[in-house]
């Protein structure tokens, strides 16, 4: 905890640092630099740095024309969210619908993000606009050189290199990934859902009534409390033994085919890379044929009678063993078939990590007369757990949100028998996040969808932070040195 | 590189999801260009004057992926018949009946001007605004097709128009009346007293060592016996399903229940998943079967010179036969309200509709008319599964229930199949129609 706060303080420290120089440079800058808290290029092209001060002066006035242009258009109605109902008028000459100027709910949320987007970059733009002139000035007045344009570009690609390489996937994360999240977040207290769907109805904010009714039962329906709660269970027993079983029975495969005595090691290691070329899509869905209520295995285990033996010691009650049809038995059975598809993969790292075990350790332990088991928990587990830790953090949050496996397997399969689940529209196989894409897709149930969707984050968020901060201190490297 | 890499499939994703939701682009490797339609065109002569300067007008429809040729075969005609008043640039794509709704719903402004659904999603649609009021359309029906709103409500089966109406309003045009289900059989194991009830019907099989399969798991399939035994299902205010149990029933909820549980519980009765009858009986394992006009290939290949259909069979309650209901589906034509050719959208749907382009697309197709008039063509009689269609279709309901309606219902049926209700313990099968009640009224959100 001491390295967040430690973080916490000097993120904080950097940002009072900031503003001390900013309000410095407004106090003390000449009136050039006071001038550009108006016209942003004022201070360059007092300085020489024409370029630059052009450049400054477009980008203002494109944020002034974003402003004017767009952004006043939705803004002022994102406290409301659109009061403007759809009409439409038919005209009989033009053979055309007319339509008045209505709202669109959704639009407004989006576009008024964007514009808050834009204007949070607009401001951080402009702090440090100040602060640069201001630091010019003072060079200017201590007689210090003064970059040329082409001289700060050359700085990109030697000092600042760091800058252009990040250019590009920050752009990206705020694009493809903040944008969304932030939509994701505001739609959760909005009642945005089939009787609320823009562009024919408008929606509004509901504040926290989402969250209520899924931590509680009573609210929308009599049962979402319930439905969450046992999904979030499965999710997690899900999530814990799909990593579990895949990374033991990878490390152990690997180390079955490593091993001296195996022939033939790549025929074997090909073998098993194949089932990762096979898009899950296929697999999967053949998978699921097959072990489907009247699939081919099924017609096998009654054709050997398995299925007559299990009725009689009443295991079942169907006249087919409901592989993927029944609560406990379709638990069991995600889990093995996701062993056959994951195992693989941890193969291929684990394999790449064994080789690189220190040989020498594994000798001396060998010459000090310790067994193979002795020597798998002591040296190869340790060391495995200390290399692949990352990954196993990663992985576990890939299985909360393992969408493919489940879907593939249970949809149109899996039936749930219990009226409560299925009030939720949930059923027991369900992870968070196919229960999330049956409200969104089925029915349009936005507002549950993203309250759910911010759950899964919070839970993986927290989840990665404390097993990042916990099992995978950088001090323990010199264990291993 | 790892931020990198996360980026690149961030980017890959967005587009692959793009990808899956784009298979509607217009289609134009398909203008078979048949255009018999034309010759035919219909009775009534525009009224309207061709405008001294036409209009452009350019429309996108949406239909199944069986249909394209027929479809543009129909566009080709329309444009011909129309040409005097605008120039027409229609682009057809592909969208399945089945799943317009969940397509169109996700970005109305961008969907088709005119597409086909089936007639369960159009609560579903009108409460969402995408569908345009075709009364609205009368005037310009009127001008340029020649006949009113109330001309084409007569023109089709009552319970079509009904499936097509909404709150007093037309939504849409009947397109075909094959949405339903039915017996199918093998007559050479059966015979025609066999089909007549459920009793004799698993009987006959049991003794031929087959089976008769029914989906069970889905509301639509199982509705059957309780609206075969007077129970009603409607819309509430709030989007949610009214269930009537009591009105005009003939039996209890619990009775019924009984009935569906001896049925399912018979060594020779199969449920099956729904969406997996077609494989069942082409399997071979099935000697009668629940379906639909779809399955007709599949069963005349399994059961070959013994191939024969008719309507549902009775089954007991007590010591009456009740007949089983069904659920009487339609595939309908609608225009999107934000079309801004609405009135063309209007007539397009209209024309791929009218009687002609009916008696056109069974042709063709073998896709079952609404219309009255194509319906009792001999073709359409002699047709051995559209004609046990049409004997269900008296007992045939139109099935109004809202979106929360579907997941409980199927529940239920999956407990009835897998027989986890006892049939004797009527405490327990009353607490589980209470809990379904409960289910299917809770307000749609």
């Amino acid at each position: 905890m001491s390295q967040v706060k430690k973080g916490l303080q000097s993120f904080f420290c950097a940002v009072g640092g900031f503003f001390k120089e900013f309000g410095q440079a407004v106090a003390k800058g000449d009136l050039f630099v006071k001038l550009s808290l108006i016209w942003m290029g004022a201070g360059y092209i007092r300085r020489k740095q024409f370029v630059k001060g052009i450049l400054m002066t477009i980008f203002e006035a494109a944020v002034i024309w974003f402003t004017l242009g767009f952004a006043v258009e939705y803004v002022p109605k994102f406290v409301s969210l659109g009061t403007v109902q759809q009409e439409a008028v038919f005209n009989i000459a033009t053979m055309q619908n007319e339509f008045n100027d209505y709202d669109h709910s959704f639009m407004i949320l989006l576009f008024s993000l964007l514009s808050f987007v834009v204007w949070a970059i607009f401001a951080v733009v402009w702090l440090c606009n100040i602060v640069n002139c201001y630091r010019l000035q003072k060079r200017s007045e201590a007689g210090l050189h003064i970059n040329t344009f082409s001289e700060d570009m050359k700085e990109y690609v030697n000092k600042k290199f760091y800058v252009t390489l990040l250019a590009l996937p920050v752009t990206g994360v705020v694009v493809f990934t903040v944008i969304p999240l932030l939509v994701l977040i505001l739609v959760a207290f909005t009642n945005y859902d089939q009787q609320h769907m823009p562009p024919s109805a408008l929606f509004d904010w509901v504040g926290l009534d989402n969250f209520k009714s899924l931590f509680s039962s009573g609210g929308l329906t009599v049962t979402f409390g319930y439905a969450f709660g046992r999904i979030l269970i499965w999710t997690l027993v899900w999530a814990v033994f799909a990593t579990i079983t895949t990374y033991i029975g990878g490390i152990l495969l690997s180390m079955l085919i490593n091993n001296k005595k195996t022939k033939l090691p790549r025929m074997w290691r090909t073998i098993f890379v194949i089932t990762i070329a096979v898009p899950q899509f296929v697999s999967l869905l053949l998978v699921r044929n097959f072990f489907a209520n009247n699939g081919i295995f099924n017609t096998f285990c009654s054709g050997i009678g398995l299925t007559g033996w299990l009725r009689d010691m009443g295991v079942i009650s169907t006249s087919y063993i409901p592989f993927l049809s029944a609560p406990i038995w379709a638990h069991v059975m995600i889990i093995l078939i996701n062993i056959w598809i994951g195992v693989p993969y941890q193969m291929l790292i684990a394999t790449g990590v064994l080789m690189n075990i220190p040989t020498e350790q594994l000798e001396s332990a060998r010459i000090d007369g310790a067994t193979p088991r002795q020597t798998f928990f002591h040296i190869t587990m340790p060391y495995m757990l200390f290399v692949t830790g990352p990954t196993l953090v990663t992985d576990f949050v890939k299985n909360i949100n393992n969408f493919n496996v489940i879907y593939l397997l249970t949809e149109g399969v899996y039936t749930t028998t219990d009226q409560l689940m299925a009030n939720s529209q949930a059923k027991e196989t369900d992870l968070l996040i196919t229960w999330l894409f049956n409200l969104t897709q089925n029915y349009y149930n936005y507002k549950m969808a993203s309250t759910i969707g911010i759950v899964v984050f919070v839970i993986c968020a927290v989840f990665t932070l404390v097993a990042f901060n916990r099992f995978l201190k950088g001090d323990r490297e010199e264990a291993f040195r | 590189m790892k931020k990198l890499v996360a980026l690149l499939m961030t980017m890959t994703m967005a587009v692959s999801l793009a990808a899956c939701g784009s298979d509607t682009q217009g289609d134009t490797g398909s203008a078979a260009g048949t255009s018999q339609a034309a010759e035919t065109t219909a009775a009534g002569e525009s009224t309207a004057t061709a405008p001294t300067e036409k209009q452009d007008v350019s429309l996108t429809m949406w239909g199944a992926e069986e249909d394209q040729a027929l479809l543009q075969s129909m566009i080709d005609s329309f444009t011909q018949h129309y040409a005097d008043y605008a120039n027409f640039n229609i682009q057809l794509g592909v969208e399945s009946e089945s799943t317009a709704k969940d397509t169109i719903l996700t970005d109305i402004e961008s969907a088709a001007d005119v597409y086909a659904f089936a007639s369960d999603q159009l609560i579903d649609l009108v409460n969402a605004g995408a569908l345009l009021s075709i009364d609205t359309m009368d005037e310009a029906l009127q001008a340029y097709a020649g006949k009113s709103v109330a001309d084409i409500e007569s023109a089709n089966a009552s319970g079509s128009v009904e499936a097509a109406t909404y709150n007093d309003t037309l939504y849409a045009f009947p397109m075909s009346a094959d949405n339903g289900y039915f017996l199918y059989y093998d007559s050479t194991v059966l015979t025609e007293e066999d089909v007549a009830s459920w009793d004799s019907l698993l009987a006959a099989a049991d003794a031929a060592g087959k089976k008769v399969g029914m989906t069970l798991a889905s509301g639509w399939y199982n509705a059957s016996f309780f609206y075969g035994a007077g129970f009603t299902t409607g819309l509430n205010e709030d989007g949610s399903t009214a269930m009537d149990w009591n009105g005009t029933a003939d039996a209890s909820g619990v009775e019924v229940v009984q009935a569906m549980l001896d049925i399912a519980g018979h060594n020779a009765f199969l449920a099956v998943a729904d969406g997996d009858i077609s494989n069942q009986i082409a399997s071979g394992a099935l000697c009668a079967a629940v379906s639909g006009t779809w399955d007709a290939t599949a069963a005349q290949n399994a059961f070959g010179e013994g191939y024969a259909a008719t309507k549902l069979p009775t089954f007991t309650v007590g010591d009456q036969q009740i007949q089983q209901g069904s659920v009487a589906g339609f595939k309908l034509v609608g225009v999107n309200a934000y079309s801004q050719n609405a009135g063309w959208a209007a007539l397009l749907a209209e024309w791929i509709t009218n009687e002609e382009n009916q008696a056109l697309r069974f042709e063709q197709r073998e896709i079952g008319p609404s219309n009255s008039n194509v319906a009792a063509s001999e073709a359409v009689l002699s047709n051995v599964a559209i004609a046990a269609l049409s004997e269900q279709s008296a007992y045939g309901v139109v099935q109004v229930v809202g979106g929360n309606y579907w997941d409980p219902t199927e529940t239920f049926g999956e407990m009835i199949a897998q027989g986890s209700l006892n049939r004797d313990d009527t405490a327990a099968i009353q607490e589980a129609l209470d809990t379904l009640v409960e289910g299917v009224s809770a307000p749609t959100q």
